[in-house]
């Protein structure tokens, strides 16, 4: 017939082979044969994509609402007044603009006066956020307002009873009057500090000038609120950075506000580990499923070779399939994960306002990478050794030949993977160790996991028979099975690390404001109002946390060397002061803003010669609550020679160590004292914290007003109006508000926290079943021969059940020692938490490992456990 | 080398060996063999013989240690992968004891696979008429998974004569069924094999089955011997003598 047959044109071929692709393509999706490989991408792709797309809406979102808190995008901060340039610029970028002047400056009405704070703001303040004020006080509801008219002004409520005056008298600030039009009721970048020189009162920007309170020398701070589009603040912000001095610095809400800065960056980081979580996840499962695809396809393989189909017909029959199962993998990916996204959003709507957000390029594009990555990285050894299956198979049988355990062919997956961290993490040392970590603990598992089914056979030796069979079979696949041990153990350790970390994450938010946690700090109280102050607490329910003796002065020498206070220190000083919500960084709890920037900002870096300003000093018996001596001896309390403990990071900060002798200046008094120990503060909690603390003989003879901490109960606020009549030099701050914020901030991030959780468990889920499916072809056969040994259905369900118990079982075990030490890692590398140990997770692990990889092993098995002895010989003969 | 018009393949001094960790094994000693077209050939033997190996030497699916192939003028043992699949894909047909048919494609579908790859025009209706000739009209549709074996061993039959091959070789053809349907398989292999004229290349160990054949050789241990059939007139039952 040879001669007759037409030889093998190429055009009709090139037809051949994209015939007979789509019809295996059309075959295999029909049978259901490509449904965990497609699953696999797809549900890499969709992970992503709505990872990326709702982990960055949350973050987007979040630092919108946070936005508030300085009532713009980003502020432009200087000591003097900005140039055009900076101006201009923002126009060009369509930046919305508006500006704000903070002074000092007493006031006068009639033979009053007050030292208080000037706002001074452009009409278009604020740009985020809300400026309220009522316009009597008799008015119940406040309004929303931007700047006064000009000629008017609106002061806080203890302007007017320290003044004593009402609304519609008019004061004088500089050398100009205004008329009181309102009380201000809530300011969206209010500074909370101690030792604010008074009430605020907000004046129009244009009425500046005819104050006369701008004159050389005079401390004003300018800030210069910006607000936009993302992209076009991020483009001003490149712009204006590179050309900022020592007394500008320009920043978002994450940049002043400590403790709020401090949960979205948990949560930002979590987020991200979670979405890498997943992504791994996701690709440990197409990887599976391609190498099984890659098993299933040898025998057509060998077949097509055999009947004189050539090597590229082959090759390019594969790719097509591949491409095309790949391509249509992805698009149902990304569908799917837009639906996710929208039903995220939609489940947080209620909670962060997303309007202002838009969903970008980047889910899309990563999304689509990720997928063409785990599509042909994972996926390329098992197609190749599949096209390289050998005609004579067809005679001599499959080898389902393993390629070596570690080689040179699995470089494409690592580099995969780790581009797809990096990609999501954009931080090579964190992808790098997350990758190196992760092959040492898949090595050590390994090996691990081999030792402990060997093990396990001989006490499966001494067990029932159903036992005995599927310990057996454990070890004699110990092989196969370590590598599904290794899948297994990283799904469920990668959950439980999820579980965990969302936990403690959830857990140390809340303990930073436990339920008595103080919303008032109360100052300038004098000895004489001390009792009755205390008759007020005591009769409104509120919780104090006592009153303390509050100092003002200066560190100027240590061991007698004078200290340098450069100017440029106070205005750094002087910024986060009026823009961290801080009491007073020597006497509230935001220390913890100091850390943070000495770690991220270059400016934080530059050493720093003195505090640069006044602290709160204070004096003690006993240790303050909630510090840690940390070196040194705390003093007697008869101890009659004068001594000073001071706060860690300071002391560490100004090189200063045990023994050093400090001289301070109290109101032009200057004193030395010894450093007799070391403190660690906790600034995490919203207590009374200082930086400075004395024996009592050291300052009983400095002049004194007390501070205390309070918790205002709801019902008791009312009170407090009366509270402000009866003690009008008091001043009392109110933080509630800004706690409620992070409350509800916390919720928020909760909420996204566990639809992550749901997606990572979805990914961790696919790969057992994946890798069970993988398994399949090989039990088949073996249930076959055990049932034509006579073996009964209820043995080998048994020993089906058992041998994936067993395996899970292991594989939770694994993952809960290995989860503890990446938790370990993470909490004290990464989320600068404390170390914790979650034993109660140990038995979660290996009871979802058993339970679930049981489950999921059984209900594979289920189908061919059900077929009769007959047809499961057939299909496996 | 130039085949004689008769012969259709033709070995010199084949031999196989493999490397193991300290020797060498051999799996066929230097062995001649001339089959001439149309001839019905049965390679006999215990397992483990050698006669599978040969088979796939035979049908160009693994190369020789040394020694000569040529099957139509083609030497096997100087083609590489893809030319070898060139000569199979246009002379060469295949029946395998495990079926191997393609668990993807439908049983038409599998039998016009050869086709296909031969670039025959009118596969689908060589297939079907195939299939017909098979009995499995109606199952053209269905899958490997929903036949029985002795229906898959049929669609494999139709398989190997869809692209009129010069030479078929089948490996234990009725090796996976039970005597009844492996005896109606082998029934409808030389009815098929008749009809076109096919040289037939058969290895079994069933010398039911080999008896069927024109010729018939036998591998021991890797050395083939010739056995010549004596016919006995009183019954259909034939005895072989070994020569050489």
């Amino acid at each position: 017939m040879s001669a007759n047959l037409p030889e093998l044109g190429a055009s009709n071929k090139s037809n051949l082979w994209i015939k007979q692709s789509l019809r295996l393509l059309h075959h295999e999706f029909r049978r259901g044969e490509l449904t965990i490989i497609c699953l696999a991408i797809v549900l890499a792709v969709a992970t992503v994509f709505s990872l990326s797309g709702f982990s960055g809406q949350i973050k987007q979102a979040l630092l919108t609402n946070s936005s508030t808190y300085i009532a713009a995008d980003r502020v432009l901060r200087t000591s003097r007044v900005a140039s055009n340039d900076v101006i201009e610029k923002s126009q060009f970028y369509d930046l919305q603009m508006a500006e704000k002047v903070e002074t000092e400056s007493m006031v006068f009405a009639g033979d009053n006066m007050l030292l208080s704070e000037l706002s001074v703001i452009s009409n278009s303040y604020p740009l985020r956020g809300e400026l309220k004020v009522k316009k009597s006080i008799v008015q119940q509801e406040s309004t929303i307002v931007h700047a006064p008219e000009p000629g008017s002004v609106w002061v806080e409520p203890s302007v007017l009873t320290r003044l004593e005056i009402q609304i519609g008298d008019e004061i004088e600030i500089g050398v100009a009057s205004f008329e009181i039009k309102g009380i201000i009721t809530d300011i969206p970048d209010r500074s909370y500090r101690a030792f604010i020189a008074g009430p605020t009162i907000i004046v129009n920007i244009v009425d500046l000038a005819k104050t006369e309170l701008v004159q050389p020398g005079s401390r004003l701070t300018y800030k210069y609120l910006f607000a936009g589009e993302n992209d076009a603040i991020k483009s001003f912000e490149e712009w204006l950075k590179p050309q900022l001095n020592d007394t500008q610095r320009f920043y978002d809400a994450k940049q002043a506000q400590s403790r709020l800065s401090n949960t979205l960056t948990t949560a930002e980081k979590f987020l991200s580990l979670a979405s890498m979580l997943g992504i791994v996840l996701a690709a440990v499962a197409v990887a599976v499923a391609s190498r099984r695809y890659g098993q299933r396809h040898q025998p057509m393989v060998a077949v097509f070779k055999a009947l004189g189909a050539s090597v590229s017909h082959i090759r390019k029959l594969y790719y097509l399939h591949w491409s095309l199962l790949s391509l249509i993998s992805i698009s149902i990916g990304l569908v799917v994960g837009y639906c996710l996204l929208l039903l995220g959003i939609s489940a947080i709507d209620s909670y962060l306002s997303l309007e202002n957000t838009d969903l970008g390029y980047k889910p899309f594009s990563t999304a689509v990478i990720t997928g063409l990555l785990c599509a042909i990285a994972f996926a390329i050894q098992p197609i190749k050794s599949l096209i390289k299956t050998s005609p004579l198979s067809v005679i001599r049988g499959f080898s389902h030949e393993k390629p070596p355990r570690f080689g040179l062919h699995q470089l494409p997956p690592l580099l995969a993977l780790f581009a797809l961290l990096m990609m999501f993490s954009q931080d090579f040392m964190m992808s790098i160790s997350l990758l190196i970590g992760g092959m040492i603990v898949s090595i050590v598992l390994l090996l691990f996991g081999q030792g402990l089914m060997s093990a396990g056979r001989s006490v499966g030796s001494q067990a029932g028979k159903s036992w005995h069979l599927a310990l057996a079979n454990l070890k004699r696949r110990a092989s196969e099975n370590s590598v599904q041990l290794v899948s297994f153990t990283i799904a469920i350790k990668l959950l439980l690390l999820i579980v965990v970390m969302k936990n403690s994450i959830i857990s140390e938010w809340q303990q930073q404001f436990p339920e008595n946690t103080p919303n008032h700090y109360v100052m300038n109280i004098a000895e004489n109002q001390l009792e009755s102050i205390g008759d007020f607490v005591n009769s409104h329910d509120i919780q104090s946390q006592g009153f303390y003796q509050v100092f003002r002065g200066r560190i100027s020498a240590v061991n007698g060397e004078l200290l340098l206070n450069r100017e440029s220190a106070e205005e750094s000083n002087e910024e986060s002061k009026s823009t961290d919500g801080d009491l007073d960084k020597s006497e509230t709890t935001e220390k913890q803003e100091a850390k943070n920037n000495s770690k991220t900002s270059d400016e934080e870096n530059k050493p720093r010669q003195g505090m640069g300003r006044e602290l709160g000093l204070t004096w003690r018996d006993e240790v303050p609550y909630q510090n840690e001596l940390i070196e040194g001896q705390w003093w007697q309390k008869d101890d009659q020679q004068g001594q000073v403990s001071i706060e860690s990071s300071i002391a560490e900060r100004m090189s200063i160590k045990l023994g050093d002798e400090l001289t301070f200046d109290l109101g032009g008094k200057t004193f030395t004292v010894p450093v007799t120990s070391i403190r660690e503060v906790n600034w995490k909690s919203r207590q009374l914290n200082f930086i400075m603390v004395f024996n009592k003989p050291v300052l009983k003879d400095f002049p004194a007003t007390y501070i205390s901490a309070w918790m205002v109960p709801e019902q008791a606020k009312t009170a407090l109006a009366q509270f402000f009549k009866e003690f009008p030099t008091v001043t009392m701050m109110d933080f509630g508000a800004i706690l409620k914020q992070l409350y509800q901030v916390i919720e928020q991030v909760s909420i996204a926290i566990e639809l992550i959780l749901v997606l990572v468990v979805l990914a961790g889920s696919l790969v057992l079943v994946a890798q069970v499916q993988a398994s399949m072809e090989e039990r088949e056969r073996e249930l076959a021969i055990l049932r034509t040994l006579g073996a009964k259905g209820s043995l080998l369900r048994n020993s089906v059940l058992f041998e994936f118990v067993a395996l899970g079982a292991i594989a939770g075990l694994m993952a809960s020692i290995a989860m503890e030490i990446a938790v370990y890692f993470l909490q004290t590398q990464v989320f600068d938490m404390s170390a914790s140990f979650h034993f109660s997770y140990w038995l979660l692990g290996i009871g979802v490992g058993a339970g679930f990889v049981g489950f999921v092993g059984l209900f594979s098995c289920w189908r061919l456990l059900r077929l009769s002895s007959v047809t499961l010989i057939r299909r496996t003969m | 080398m130039k085949l004689d018009p008769e012969n259709i393949l033709k070995v010199r001094a084949l031999t196989k060996s493999v490397q193991l960790e300290d020797k060498t094994l051999e799996l066929l000693q230097p062995l001649d063999l001339t089959v001439n077209v149309g001839d019905t050939l049965a390679i006999v033997g215990s397992s483990g013989s050698g006669k599978t190996t040969l088979l796939s030497l035979l049908a160009g699916l693994d190369l020789p240690s040394s020694g000569e192939v040529y099957l139509k003028s083609n030497a096997l043992h100087q083609f590489n992968e893809e030319q070898r699949s060139q000569v199979r894909a246009n002379h060469v047909g295949f029946i395998f004891q495990q079926f191997l048919l393609i668990n993807s494609l439908t049983a038409l579908e599998n039998v016009m696979l050869p086709a296909e790859l031969a670039n025959l025009s009118d596969a689908q209706q060589r297939g079907k008429d195939l299939l017909a000739q098979v009995g499995l009209s109606e199952r053209a549709d269905h899958y490997p998974s929903q036949l029985s074996g002795g229906e898959q061993q049929r669609v494999a039959i139709a398989r190997a004569f869809i692209s009129q091959p010069d030479i078929l070789f089948a490996d234990e053809p009725t090796g996976n069924l039970d005597t009844k349907t492996g005896q109606h398989i082998a029934d409808l292999l030389f009815e098929l094999n008749q009809k076109q004229g096919t040289t037939l290349v058969l290895v079994t160990h069933d010398h039911k089955l080999a008896s069927r054949c024109q010729r018939q050789v036998e591998m021991d241990s890797g050395v083939l011997t010739e056995k010549v059939i004596k016919h006995q007139a009183s019954e259909d039952i034939t005895t072989v003598e070994k020569v050489g």
